[in-house]
């Protein structure tokens, strides 16, 4: 009864906000009607219950990786009995995590100049520069959008052999300069970029290099971030190619670590200690760039 | 390479531009294509030529990477003799259906509830999305061990809260590959439903409104607004989708190792035993091959499509 007293008082104020509302089907002057307050308080219910559920996996990994092998396999439980830091670090040590994250490390960062330099110049030619027949190339990137990644692989990993680069991180680095997705997000942006500016500056008599440097790059800050972002968790979890070019090398990955765990029998605890310390720095990332890749997620995948 | 060729054939030239210099504009061409170039040989090297080779390879015999002869259609016609590529290709229209029945529609409703709310709207975009930027392989382990069977399994222990019975999960055959949809909708659903707010929130106001004086009820203005403006979108999600789970892999090799039996094995995933497993390089670029073709025929619908909605424009 308590509740509902606070519910009631508060009920003006929950449907207030609605008359903001600029988007979607019910409109402010919709929200008098009883029935459609109704449903405005379950649709939150129900978007709550949503989040909930797309969250609840994360924290239950959480969690589960304080317990040890005892209690998760007797224990009907989901709450750990106690966090103890120590049986983490232990696990870290056991694994030698440091190294994997090391060379993950090593591998997103290489990915990330090369998903950005690369894609980033064939883009600009794309869009600015305009060679004559660039459309050949162009349509080419285009199509090997729909072409599956992995469908190649079997000729692409000989091809790694065959040039000698096997067991390294360079080929998994380049591989990142070559993503029809990026270069079609940074074609659209470098369209979109004042046209009268550049051609201001050439008047001007910049050259082209001056105008890629001076005009084009600090107005490219954003589409940069939103490509090195994609990059870096993209490259986090990238484990098929990794694992064919570095399994069995010390330059291991976190995730080729994962990946291995299904060959060799491991207990339980360990598997979810190590794909929790594997989701720590991609959920950092989510969450110091949470509105850059929600706003890029949603406009720029569609219109390639 | 293919710049060579196309400079003759190239005769796309604006009035205003004609009247330049021709030697400056070859000047900017040549530049223009030195700046390109080491991204148009790293295509090139990861995805073109890997494509090409790989239809060679799959007309050849070779001992690992090493082509020892031409095999004709050997390599083919040993693929689709074999018992696992008949369940292979069942199972991935399987996965397929599955993906269309659950995955299609979850994004679309999850979209238009969203939209709808004004508390806590970025809390939901947000939360939806979260588990995109998980990585595969941690969210199949998370996963796995929902699944587990018996008392201590996640979903035995939410579900046994609820006062139901404990389920064999994903070793029961007949659930295995709904199931390992669903665990795909849950990662990939929020990213698509933020790709539909994106069109919802770009329907005009002055559409809800003019229903609205005509005595349009809420739910007429989902049927005849909302859902005609979503259409095409949604047209070109649904293939996308078709050709992203036609190329399922992970999922079902670590979840199960395409079992139980072979009722989750897949048309990638068998490719990868042959490479690995077997090394035997000529049949999985065979079995690759086939799957391309497949969708490359997809690819073609998607583009007819999508250029029926510039033309409507």
């Amino acid at each position: 009864m308590k509740d509902m007293k606070i519910n009631n008082r508060k009920r003006p104020v929950f449907f207030n906000k609605y008359a903001e509302k600029k988007d979607g089907v019910i409109r402010s002057y919709d929200i008098k009607s009883p029935s459609v307050r109704a449903w405005a308080i379950i649709i939150t219910l129900i978007c709550f219950f949503m989040a909930i559920v797309s969250l609840f996996p994360a924290l239950w990994l959480f969690l589960a990786s304080f317990k040890d092998i005892k209690e998760f396999t007797r224990e009907v439980s989901i709450i750990p009995k106690e966090f103890d830091w120590e049986r983490m670090a232990a696990t870290w040590k056991a694994f030698k995590f440091t190294k994997f994250y090391t060379n993950s490390l090593i591998h997103v960062l290489g990915a990330m100049v090369c998903a950005v330099l690369f894609n980033g110049l064939l883009a600009y030619g794309f869009a600015i520069l305009k060679p004559r027949g660039y459309g050949i190339p162009l349509a080419l990137v285009l199509w090997s959008m729909m072409i599956p990644g992995t469908a190649g692989i079997v000729a692409l990993f000989r091809n790694i052999n065959n040039v000698g680069l096997n067991h390294s991180f360079v080929p998994l680095w380049f591989a990142y300069g070559a993503n029809a997705f990026y270069v079609i997000l940074f074609k659209q942006f470098f369209e979109e970029l004042p046209g009268e500016l550049l051609e201001a500056a050439r008047l001007d008599g910049c050259g082209i290099f001056r105008i890629f440097t001076d005009i084009v790059l600090p107005l490219s800050r954003p589409i940069i971030m939103v490509v090195a972002i994609f990059a870096i968790t993209g490259a986090w979890s990238d484990f098929l190619l990794p694992y064919l070019v570095l399994n069995g090398t010390d330059k291991t990955t976190v995730m080729v670590k994962l990946f291995s765990f299904k060959d060799t029998p491991t207990d339980a605890v360990s598997v979810l200690r190590a794909s929790f310390f594997a989701i720590i720095p991609p959920t950092i990332i989510f969450a110091l760039f949470q509105k850059q890749i929600t706003d890029s997620a949603a406009t720029g995948a569609v219109k390639g | 390479m293919d710049f060579t060729i196309s400079r003759h054939k190239d005769i796309d030239t604006s009035p205003k531009t004609a009247m330049r210099s021709k030697s400056r504009f070859r000047r900017k061409d040549v530049f223009g294509w030195l700046l390109i170039l080491p991204s148009l040989i790293l295509f090139t090297f990861y995805i073109w030529e890997p494509l090409l080779e790989n239809i060679r390879l799959s007309f050849c015999s070779a001992k690992l990477y090493t082509v020892t002869g031409f095999a004709g259609l050997d390599n083919y016609k040993a693929v689709i003799g074999d018992v696992d590529f008949m369940a292979a290709f069942r199972n991935t229209f399987s996965y397929t259906f599955w993906s269309l029945v659950i995955g299609f529609l979850v994004p679309i409703i999850m979209a238009v509830l969203i939209s709808e709310t004004v508390h806590g709207k970025s809390l939901f975009r947000v939360g939806v999305y979260f588990p995109n930027i998980m990585p595969t392989l941690a969210t199949i382990w998370v996963w796995s061990y929902f699944f587990m069977p018996g008392d201590t399994g996640v979903l035995n222990i939410l579900l046994g809260k609820l006062g139901i019975a404990p389920s064999q999960w994903l070793n029961n055959a007949h659930f295995t590959i709904p199931l390992i949809i669903i665990t795909m909708t849950w990662k990939s659903a929020g990213s698509t439903a933020l790709i539909y707010m994106a069109n919802i929130s770009g329907i005009s106001p002055d559409l809800y409104e003019a229903a609205t004086i005509d005595g349009a009820s809420i739910w007429q203005r989902v049927a005849h607004i909302t859902v005609p403006s979503i259409f095409s979108i949604a047209r070109t999600m649904l293939i996308l989708q078709v050709i992203s789970v036609f190329q399922i892999m992970y999922e079902p090799m670590i979840f199960k190792n395409g079992g139980p039996g072979n009722a989750s094995i897949s048309l990638m995933m068998l490719m990868y035993r042959y490479l690995t497993r077997d090394y035997n390089v000529p049949k999985a670029a065979a079995l690759s091959v086939l799957v391309s073709i497949f969708l490359v025929v997809l690819s073609i619908v998607y583009m007819s499509l999508t250029r029926d909605k510039e033309d409507k424009r």
